[in-house]
């Protein structure tokens, strides 16, 4: 029968099924269309500096720790049932904090710090996991109360006092953009917290979805729990797994983010409006279905770099805060426009992928 | 027979009180018994009175966010849209000096177009609130923030005292804006136990597509849910204006969705729809309030009082879950 109807259906069409269903090629052709419309209006100096490689480059910093929760998200809402975390952006103050203490004031070694402060993170992850996974608590309770907890717990523990001590300000290099060796003269300069943390990380969470029995079990019991648990899966393990990476994905943001601040910051995770909101825009907005099952790494890189691009080529087309600004109407609109499309997408061909 | 028809009567209403609200009104007696022995200010009406005065706008949003949880939805534009509602009614206030009714029409007014974008997109664009309301909180932060402009709005006339913390804010000792609120929950607890219109949200929020065959206008009655939240936050952010100084300053409603959506789980309103009472929304948002009264009381760290509310999340809601199993298994 479909095979039927995508014989008959004409060019025209095929091209809008295709974009309407693969929401990968939608973001690469909204990609392009954002990085064209800001070359010509640069072309046409309309923008305050030049929007070139360079600067497209440069701001990719920005990318690091939006990308990186929102892969959190990603293996969180994969889990189903509701699947949904609040507290990784209080879980970032919290491990900032503990990376703070450990690194800026106990003087351990970098790589010591860091291995501790994922650590933290992915004990705060487990709390979530042990609340929605082993009691039933429904993802969104435990994880606003745990966000309440982290968040708290992050201000009092160093009575709301940052930690920039030298070894901390000297952690900025993080952010740095680094010229690639070999054919490096070429290309622009890349930040180094992409080679870091965010290229790391997207392929251990990809080789992890895609590459691992424990992927396959992931997307499992987010399609359905139930047949998942009927056919012998560890239904609960997975979940709270889920939670425990993505806490521990929060918990190298929070490094990332002590080195962008060059301090660690009590609210560096929830001041104005919080890391969370953000990440789970970008999963969104990444085509992850909110009930579970459905989502794949690339979908959220590429939404991420959509809306990096995006926000970055707008700070240039407004003067002062008004960036800042636009920046929220971008995002809002651009996530109910996909919000949409997606309720569209199910109804016209009964599914997205 | 007389108990077979009360059997009956009691499957088909939910009880007056529930458990929940029980427990909470004792908890909320006995913190209360505790801070007034540790710090003896603390049962004075010059200490009460802020207290209910700065429950009020918490708890009224909740009643509308009560519905919309009990129909199965969240609105997590709650914040956004105070910012919207507040600027705009403070703006008016110093520029046009509008008297208090006006005022409050715009606010509530505001509030209801806000509500009713949200409702729109929810029930008609069939898309998850989470998502939707997500997007547009981003939206009306971007409104309200325009609005601003640049920096604070300043000099903002005392219209709203009516409202406010001050003696003009108060009859018989009682503060309007928490007395506005309790009469507004009854109404709702009335609204929400006695009518049809009532009892659909909970058969949306049990399950929609039943209700939909059993012949509720499921869109229509979703549609409500988001605009009757946007009208309350209207007249939650007059509360909110009336509170402050006379400078309204951009972080306006900034996390207020959270402390509205954590009032209504204390109270013990089940996150996947179909149970839930207003009256359990004002004692969590009266608890929530009084712990953050206490902890200042106390001279502890005024951000500790966000780790007690995470507590009391897991507390209430994991008591929930516990009766719940325990009755499954009976």
């Amino acid at each position: 029968m479909t095979a039927v109807a995508a014989q008959k259906e004409g060019t025209g069409a095929r091209i809008l099924r295709v974009l309407l269903t693969q929401r990968i090629a939608l973001l690469a052709v909204l990609i392009v269309a954002v990085v064209v419309t800001f070359f010509i209006q640069d072309a046409g100096g309309y923008l305050t500096a030049s929007y070139d490689f360079d600067y497209m480059s440069a701001s990719l910093i920005s990318a690091v720790p939006l990308a990186m929760l929102g892969l959190a998200e990603l293996l969180v809402i994969l889990s189903g049932r509701g699947g949904i975390d609040l507290s990784v952006g209080a879980i970032v103050s919290l491990a900032g904090m503990v990376f703070g203490f450990a690194y800026g004031e106990w003087g351990w070694p970098l790589w010591a710090a860091i291995i501790l402060t994922a650590g933290f993170g992915a004990l705060c992850g487990a709390v979530n996991g042990f609340l929605v996974s082993y009691i039933g608590f429904p993802a969104l309770i435990a994880t606003l109360a745990t966000y309440y907890a982290f968040k708290s717990i992050a201000i009092v523990i160093n009575n709301q006092e940052p930690i920039s001590t030298a070894p901390i300000q000297k952690l900025f290099s993080i952010s740095k953009s680094v010229e690639l060796p070999l054919f490096g003269q070429y290309v622009p300069d890349i930040p180094l917290g992409i080679f870091t943390f965010l290229l790391p990380t997207v392929v251990a969470v990809w080789l992890l979805l895609a590459r691992t029995a424990y992927g396959r079990r992931l997307y499992a019991i987010g399609t359905n729990d139930v047949a998942a648990r009927w056919s012998g899966l560890p239904v609960r393990d997975t979940r709270f797994k889920a939670y425990v990476y993505a806490g521990l994905l929060a918990g190298l943001v929070a490094v990332v983010t002590v080195g962008q601040f060059a301090s660690a910051r009590p609210d560096a995770g929830v001041s104005g409006n919080g890391m969370a909101l953000p990440a789970i825009t970008i999963a969104v907005l990444g085509g992850v279905a909110i009930t579970g099952g459905i989502g794949r790494v690339a979908g959220v890189v590429l939404a991420t770099l959509l809306i990096v691009w995006l926000n970055a080529g707008i700070l240039l087309a407004f003067i002062g805060n008004e960036g800042s600004q636009y920046q929220l109407l971008a995002l809002g609109a651009v996530l109910v426009f996909a919000a949409l499309l997606n309720g569209l997408t199910n109804r016209r061909y009964g599914g997205t992928s | 027979m007389s108990t077979v028809t009360a059997t009956i009567r009691h499957r088909v209403l939910p009880p007056r009180l529930t458990g929940q609200e029980i427990v909470l009104a004792g908890v909320l007696v006995v913190l209360w018994a505790a801070l007034a022995v540790s710090t003896p200010a603390f049962l004075t009406a010059g200490s009460i009175q802020p207290l209910l005065v700065a429950t009020a706008p918490i708890a009224l949003a909740g009643v509308g966010m009560t519905i919309v949880i009990i129909t199965g939805g969240i609105d997590v534009s709650v914040g956004g849209a105070i910012m919207v509602c507040s600027v705009l009614t403070a703006k008016a206030l110093v520029g046009a000096e509008v008297s208090l009714p006006v005022a409050v029409l715009l606010s509530v007014a505001v509030g209801g177009a806000l509500g009713l974008v949200n409702g729109v997109l929810i029930a008609y664009g069939r898309v998850h609130a989470i998502i939707i309301t997500f997007g547009t909180a981003n939206l009306f932060m971007f409104l309200g923030l325009r609005i601003f402009g640049s920096g604070t709005v300043n000099g903002i006339p005392g219209t709203l005292a009516f409202f406010g913390r001050g003696a003009g804010g108060r009859t018989l000792g009682v503060p309007h804006a928490f007395l506005i609120t309790v009469l507004i929950t009854a109404a709702a607890w009335w609204y929400l136990r006695h009518t049809a219109g009532g009892r659909h949200f909970f058969a949306i929020g049990g399950d929609a597509q039943a209700a939909r065959l059993a012949g509720v206008r499921v869109q229509r009655r979703v549609l409500l849910t988001y605009l009757i939240t946007g009208l309350l936050v209207g007249l939650a952010s007059c509360f909110v204006i009336a509170q402050g100084t006379s400078t309204l300053d951009q972080s306006v409603g900034s996390g207020k969705e959270l402390a509205v959506i954590a009032a209504v789980v204390i109270g013990g309103t089940s996150i996947m729809g179909g149970r839930g009472s207003v009256l359990g929304t004002l004692l969590g948002a009266l608890l929530v309030q009084s712990v953050a009264s206490g902890v200042t009381q106390l001279g502890w760290r005024s951000q500790l009082s966000d780790l007690f509310v995470g507590v009391f999340i897991i507390v209430a809601v994991g008591a929930d879950l516990l009766r719940t199993r325990a009755r499954r298994s009976r």
